[in-house]
C-alpha cells in the first residue's frame, strides 16, 4: 500500500508539472505562542506567513462570469506538497490547514478558498482541488 | 463588559482544565485547554470538535442601580464525532462526558469571581483585580442535534457583572 501511495503521488506530481505546474503562495496564520493568554483573549493579533505551494495547476472554472458575480478559479495541488506543509506548520490535517488559511496568493492577488476537496486515485489521496473566489474587480 | 467576558472565560478555562486536563484543542499548532472564545480567534471555516467554543450573544444593561448591571448570554457550543477507533459509535458517551464536565465547571459554588482587567496582558503586565465581581447562573442545555455523524449541543450560561466607572 505504501508503494502504491508513493507511485500514485509521484504520478500526480509529474502530471501537475507536465500540465504547466507552477507555484502559488498559501497565506496562513503563523503558529500561536504557547501559554500566551493575550492571543486567547484576542489582545494579540497573529502574524501571517506566505508558504510556497507547488506543483499546482491554476485554472478558471467558469469561462463567462455574470456581471457583479465573483469569478471562481481552481487550483489543483499535489498531495505530497500539502503533506509536507501540514506537518511542518503543525496542523493536524490538510482540511484544517485549508480551513485556517486566509487564502491563496496568485501573482500578488489574494483569492479566498471556497472549498477544498481530495482527489483520489486507486484509493490514495494524490492531490487536492481548491476552489477559489476572487473579487469581480480583479477580473482581467 | 469586555473585562467580565475575559474573566468568565479564564475562570471557565481553569475549571474545565481541572475537571479534565486531557481535554485540549490545537489552535494554530499550539495545544491549549479545550475551550476557546470564537470572537477571539481567526474567522475560520474550521470548527474544532471535542472542545468548548464560547460565543457571546445576548446583552442587556440595567441602569437603575448605582452601577449599571450588565447581563450577558454566553453560548457554549460543543460537538463530537466520537472516536475513530470505535467507529464513532461512542459519540453519545463523549457528548455526555462533555455535558458532565460543563456541569462540574459551571455549577459548583462559588458561581462568582473577582472581575479582572486583562488589557495589559499583551504588554506583559499581570491582570489587575477590579472592585466588583462577575457571577453566573447554572447551565441551560439545549437539545442535542445530529449533523451526519456529528453530535452537537449548545448550552447557555447567563453572566452578570457591574459596569464600573470608567470601564469600557
Amino acid at each position: 500500500m505504501a508503494d502504491l501511495m508513493v507511485a500514485v503521488r509521484r504520478a500526480a506530481d509529474v502530471l501537475l508539472r507536465g500540465c504547466g505546474g507552477r507555484t502559488v503562495l498559501l497565506r496562513v496564520p503563523a503558529p500561536g505562542v504557547a501559554g500566551n493568554s493575550a492571543e486567547q483573549l484576542g489582545l494579540a493579533v497573529p502574524r501571517f506567513q506566505d508558504v510556497e505551494l507547488g506543483p499546482v495547476v491554476f485554472r478558471r472554472t467558469r469561462v463567462n462570469a455574470a456581471e457583479g458575480k465573483a469569478v471562481q478559479r481552481e487550483v489543483l495541488v499535489s498531495a505530497s506538497a500539502v503533506e509536507v506543509l501540514t506537518g511542518s506548520l503543525g496542523f493536524s490535517s490538510a482540511s484544517v490547514l485549508f480551513a485556517t488559511a486566509f487564502g491563496v496568493l496568485v501573482d500578488e492577488a489574494l483569492l479566498t478558498i471556497v472549498s477544498a476537496t481530495e482527489m483520489e486515485a486507486g484509493g490514495v489521496v494524490c492531490g487536492y482541488r481548491l476552489l477559489l473566489r476572487e473579487a469581480a474587480a480583479l477580473e482581467v | 463588559m469586555q473585562n467580565a467576558k475575559d474573566t468568565f472565560y479564564v475562570t471557565l478555562q481553569g475549571r474545565l482544565e481541572a475537571v479534565n486536563p486531557a481535554r485540549t484543542v490545537v489552535v494554530r499548532g499550539v495545544t491549549r485547554p479545550g475551550v476557546l472564545v470564537e470572537e477571539n480567534e481567526l474567522a475560520s471555516a474550521y470548527e474544532p470538535v471535542d472542545a468548548f467554543r464560547l460565543r457571546w450573544t445576548g446583552l442587556k444593561v440595567d441602569a437603575q442601580g448605582s452601577l449599571p448591571l450588565v447581563t450577558m448570554e454566553c453560548e457554549i457550543r460543543y460537538a463530537t464525532d466520537g472516536s475513530s477507533g470505535n467507529g464513532g459509535m461512542d459519540r453519545g458517551r463523549l457528548l455526555a462526558a462533555m455535558d458532565g464536565e460543563l456541569v462540574s465547571a459551571v455549577g459548583p459554588a462559588p458561581q462568582s469571581v473577582v472581575k479582572m482587567n486583562y488589557s495589559g496582558v499583551s504588554a506583559g503586565t499581570a491582570p489587575v483585580a477590579m472592585d466588583t465581581n462577575v457571577f453566573w447562573g447554572d447551565v441551560v442545555f439545549g437539545a442535542a442535534t445530529v449533523e451526519g455523524e456529528r453530535l452537537e449541543r449548545v448550552a447557555t450560561v447567563t453572566v452578570w457583572s457591574y459596569q464600573e466607572a470608567g470601564e469600557l
